[in-house]
């Protein structure tokens, strides 16, 4: 029950939001601001930083690479994630130890995860390497992260194994709140294993999936540790994603006018993704 | 069924297997071929190296002094806040919460440019008060969202018992509503040290000097090193992640609890 208040919301949303507002929404003015400077300095406004950025054959491929490294990571953490929430959601012995396991590699920084892993993936020292050679799947040693048409697949496995356990706990609260009478009378009625999961889980699961959905596509964009700890990019621009190139537009290249022009594209892009996120929730209020 | 769960584990735990085997060879050791899984000269050599010779304590130090700072901060206020949301109806309330959600999607990189200007004028730059700063962007409409959770799952009539006996609102608050949703501010206090302590981009655009280094960055620069020495950077990893993983284990239930919290609605 909420009570229409006059003003007693002031004190306690206020300091908050002007909090906000002040460490977020004026520097991301600012950044607007400067991707509309020409670069190299002058005082009128340009659109050039964006003209010059379509342009850019490098920008189109990271972007494609982002694009990419998001759909692949986000489709392989739904279905892992799924799948394990599925198993974990039946009667299992030792579940907790299961839950506990699986959620795991979601704790550390991507940093580590990523440095964990770029040693897994070393050619000749490396853990998996060494691993598949032993059970006979490879015969030599691969480069993981060198190879110009494995390193995106190989930074994509790792970020599933950092980021399926968000989506697995997720999906797996929505499913542990599905009555069991709805399948109980389903059974009843004849249906077939395929029409309860289809019929039954799967809608009831909607509202789940748009959630982590949403903040996974979110976070996958963002993404920056885990890709600059074991590529950086590279090798080239293979695994240079918005995050990683960005960065190296406003300090290595220092092209700041051009670097803030880019970010602007790429948050445009993130509000649109979540718009739908947003609006649902906070519609939900 | 069980074969699957048995393969996810092994996913999940190989890499930490081979991270804490190799942080306990020899250098020598590390690059033998093939590799050994089990160390056949175990040391705790690389620890020490990175204690005594590499200023990981500096770093250590660093990561959890500005950590916690943000955490507590931005859970104080997203409290505050997240209690102003949870119990007042008002105009431009949707709004409000449509762009405390909408924060939560901005990429860093559009903030850093901005910010690398801002804090250099403010003197700010290469401080822990930036980077607690800094940090705020990610941690305070994200503290919000959670406490905001936690107090809607607290009775309204615990409110309205206390005004009843004549307690002002930010007394109900302070005295009521705080002590009960303690177990909740901790995992959000926790949640949000977390996502500090894991931070890369920050500390690498706004730090320059040796003593601002935080974990994270100790780590990330290692790697672009021209000879690595693995097992200090896996044991570099694994105290790094170390703190994440003693609190998981410690707090998983809260910790489970506070994540769906966020998502599922009763």
């Amino acid at each position: 029950m909420k009570i229409k208040d006059q003003h007693m919301w002031i004190p306690f949303v206020f300091p908050g939001t002007l909090l906000l507002v002040l460490v977020l929404g004026f520097p991301a003015i600012q950044s607007i601001l400067y991707s509309i400077y020409p670069e190299g300095g002058g005082s009128s406004y340009t659109f050039s930083n964006y003209s010059v950025l379509f342009k850019d054959s490098i920008f189109r491929q990271v972007f494609g690479n982002t694009a990419l490294f998001v759909t692949l990571s986000v489709a392989s953490h739904i279905l892992l994630g799924l799948g394990v929430a599925l198993i974990l959601n039946k009667e299992i012995f030792a579940k907790p130890l299961f839950r506990l396991i699986a959620l795991l590699p979601w704790v550390v920084p991507d940093v580590v995860a990523g440095i964990i892993w770029k040693w897994m993936y070393d050619p000749i020292y490396g853990a998996l390497n060494d691993l598949l050679i032993k059970v006979g799947l490879i015969s030599t040693h691969i480069p993981w992260l060198y190879n110009p048409r494995l390193a995106l697949l190989s930074v994509v496995f790792v970020n599933l194994w950092r980021g399926f356990p968000f989506v697995m706990l997720i999906l797996l609260a929505g499913l542990q709140s599905i009555p069991r009478v709805l399948y109980e009378a389903a059974a009843i009625d004849g249906a077939s294993r395929w029409q309860l999961f289809s019929r039954i889980t799967l809608p009831s699961l909607k509202k789940m999936f748009v959630v982590a959905l949403a903040l996974d596509i979110v976070w996958e964009v963002r993404r920056f540790g885990l890709i600059q700890a074991m590529t950086q990019g590279g090798p080239g621009t293979i695994t240079e994603v918005l995050s990683t190139y960005i960065y190296k537009q406003y300090f290595q290249f220092f092209r700041f006018e051009y670097a803030s022009a880019v970010s602007v594209i790429m948050t445009i892009a993130l509000l649109m993704i979540s718009l739908p996120y947003i609006w649902m929730i906070s519609q939900e209020e | 069924m069980y074969g699957v769960l048995i393969l996810v584990s092994i996913y999940a735990l190989l890499p930490f297997i081979w991270m804490l085997s190799t942080s306990l060879k020899t250098e020598a050791e590390a690059f033998r071929v093939p590799p050994t899984w089990i160390p056949i000269e175990p040391t705790l050599y690389a620890y020490i190296y990175m204690w005594v010779k590499k200023n990981f304590g500096i770093y250590f130090l660093n990561s959890t002094i500005i950590s916690l700072a943000t955490a507590v901060l931005s859970t104080f206020f997203g409290a505050l806040a997240g209690y102003g949301f949870s119990r007042f109806m008002f105009n431009g309330r949707k709004f409000l919460i449509g762009f405390f959600l909408a924060t939560q999607m901005l990429p860093g990189v559009l903030l850093v440019g901005p910010y690398f200007k801002i804090l250099s004028k403010l003197g700010l730059y290469d401080t822990r008060t930036g980077l607690i700063i800094a940090f705020l962007t990610i941690c305070l409409p994200f503290s919000t969202w959670m406490m905001k959770g936690f107090i809607d799952r607290v009775p309204d009539a615990l409110d309205q018992a206390a005004l009843v006996d004549g307690c002002s609102r930010l007394g109900v608050f302070f005295r009521v509503i705080l002590p009960i949703s303690a177990p909740g501010m901790v995992a959000t206090i926790i949640f949000a040290f977390l996502l500090a302590w894991g931070d890369l981009l920050w500390v690498i655009c706004l730090t320059s000097t040796e003593s601002m280094v935080t974990v994270t960055l100790g780590i990330a620069r290692t790697v672009g090193e021209f000879r690595i020495i693995w097992p200090m950077l896996m044991s570099g990893a694994l105290m790094g992640g170390m703190p994440a993983i003693i609190l998981y284990l410690l707090l998983q239930r809260l910790l489970v609890q506070g994540l769906t919290a966020g998502a599922v609605k009763e």
